[in-house]
């Protein structure tokens, strides 16, 4: 069994995945974090419930005359619902490698992100050189395989590690085995080198 | 039971509501819809939807309530919590299919894992769990509720909370995290 995850989001971003407020790709990170992680899962259970405390509290806003009618003659006249969404592992599964670099790949993943945000997976295997880079905007990030050094902390499978616009980091693969995470990008990378601008024009992150 | 705040609902008589919604009662259905459409059109109204909007998407909530009440655990959740967690992925589910791309699930899968056993409140039903966390709620000081009502309340929360407070980030951050841990403190206690 694997083990559990050590590091975590923070209470605050739990909070906004709980209340549904997060950018689009960015809870598709976070759930894909709180899919392994009991402790998480356990967090979002109750910050939830603070969802339902609110809801109870909330103003209430005063539904149309008709709308009881029309709520009863839905029940007996929907169609059955669609069918369920695609499962995390699903989509992670249907994302197309792209090789850009020898021991680099990245593949897109398909989530109603905006326009400007990344959401992708990368895979760097051991010993490539990875580029240093700032964020335009936050970085979520999900070890789903291997592991990663960033700044000397290590993060392994089911991990998952935050990113302020400010930070500049230069994270590398751990260990012998090929390193794939999940990224959600808010605005594009931005490499500290050549090479690295290079890199990253090509990965398109 | 302890009194309620003004303007509360009463979670208990919801829920059983619920179970009787899951015998296809028509009565029970016309009952909660009166109880909770209003709240969830006010909730989602909040959040910025126009009235109509809210309507629809209220509509759209109530449906799922009518289909999934077989699947309401009282003993997992309060009927606030489950109708919350409802009405937040129908609201996902309605602005990101504008956007015709792949739309995926919030919800719980099947196969995860139960942890409610392990839960340190394991022994309480939803009803009252749901109960202790407006207890847990109504002791935090006014800026700290200030700040949990907004994170649920508002799109993309932190930088909308600065702005609307002219707080710093971080500042918003830290406050939020504080309040957050002090009813984690209030419900961690709970046996």
């Amino acid at each position: 069994m694997t083990p559990a995850p050590v590091h975590h989001p923070s209470t605050e971003t739990l909070a906004a995945y709980a209340a549904g407020t997060l950018r689009a790709g960015f809870d598709f990170v976070i759930a894909a974090h709180v899919r392994g992680c009991a402790q998480c899962r356990g967090e979002v259970a109750r910050l939830e419930g603070v969802g339902g405390a609110l809801l109870a509290e909330a103003d209430a806003a005063a539904m149309s005359e008709e709308a009881l009618m029309q709520a009863l003659a839905r029940i007996e006249t929907a169609a059955p619902p669609a069918a369920p969404a695609r499962t995390i592992e699903q989509i992670i599964a249907a994302a197309k490698k792209r090789w850009v670099a020898p021991g680099v790949w990245t593949a897109r993943i398909d989530t109603p992100h905006a326009k400007d945000d990344r959401v992708y997976l990368l895979g760097v295997a051991p010993g490539v050189q990875t580029a240093k880079h700032t964020h335009s905007g936050a970085e979520f990030t999900v070890v789903l395989q291997g592991a990663l050094n960033d700044g000397g902390v290590v993060y392994r499978a089911g991990d998952f590690c935050e990113r302020d616009p400010d930070d500049t980091h230069h994270p590398k693969v751990e260990g012998a085995e090929t390193c794939v995470c999940l990224f959600a990008t808010q605005g594009r990378l931005v490499p500290s080198g050549v090479i690295g601008r290079i890199a990253f024009a090509l990965a398109d992150v | 039971m302890a009194s309620q705040a003004p303007g509360q609902v009463e979670t208990r008589e919801e829920a059983a509501l619920i179970a009787r919604i899951a015998t296809r009662d028509r009565a029970a259905f016309a009952a909660l819809f009166g109880i909770v459409a209003p709240k969830v059109k006010g909730y989602l109204m909040r959040l910025g939807a126009t009235g109509a909007a809210a309507e629809e998407l209220t509509q759209d909530v109530m449906l799922t309530v009518w289909r999934k009440a077989e699947q309401f655990d009282p003993a997992k959740a309060g009927a606030l919590t489950w109708i919350f967690v409802i009405a937040r992925n129908r609201r996902i589910d309605a602005l990101r299919r504008e956007s015709s791309m792949t739309t995926y699930g919030l919800e719980a899968p099947e196969d995860m894992p139960d942890d409610s056993v392990d839960a340190p409140d394991a022994g309480l039903d939803g009803a009252e769990r749901e109960a202790r966390v407006r207890a847990a709620m109504q002791e935090l000081s006014a800026e700290q509720q200030e700040v949990v009502r907004r994170s649920f309340f508002e799109e993309e929360p932190h930088a909308a909370i600065a702005a609307a407070l002219a707080l710093p980030l971080g500042t918003v951050k830290s406050r939020l995290r504080l309040a957050m841990a002090k009813l984690k403190a209030k419900l961690g206690d709970l046996k």
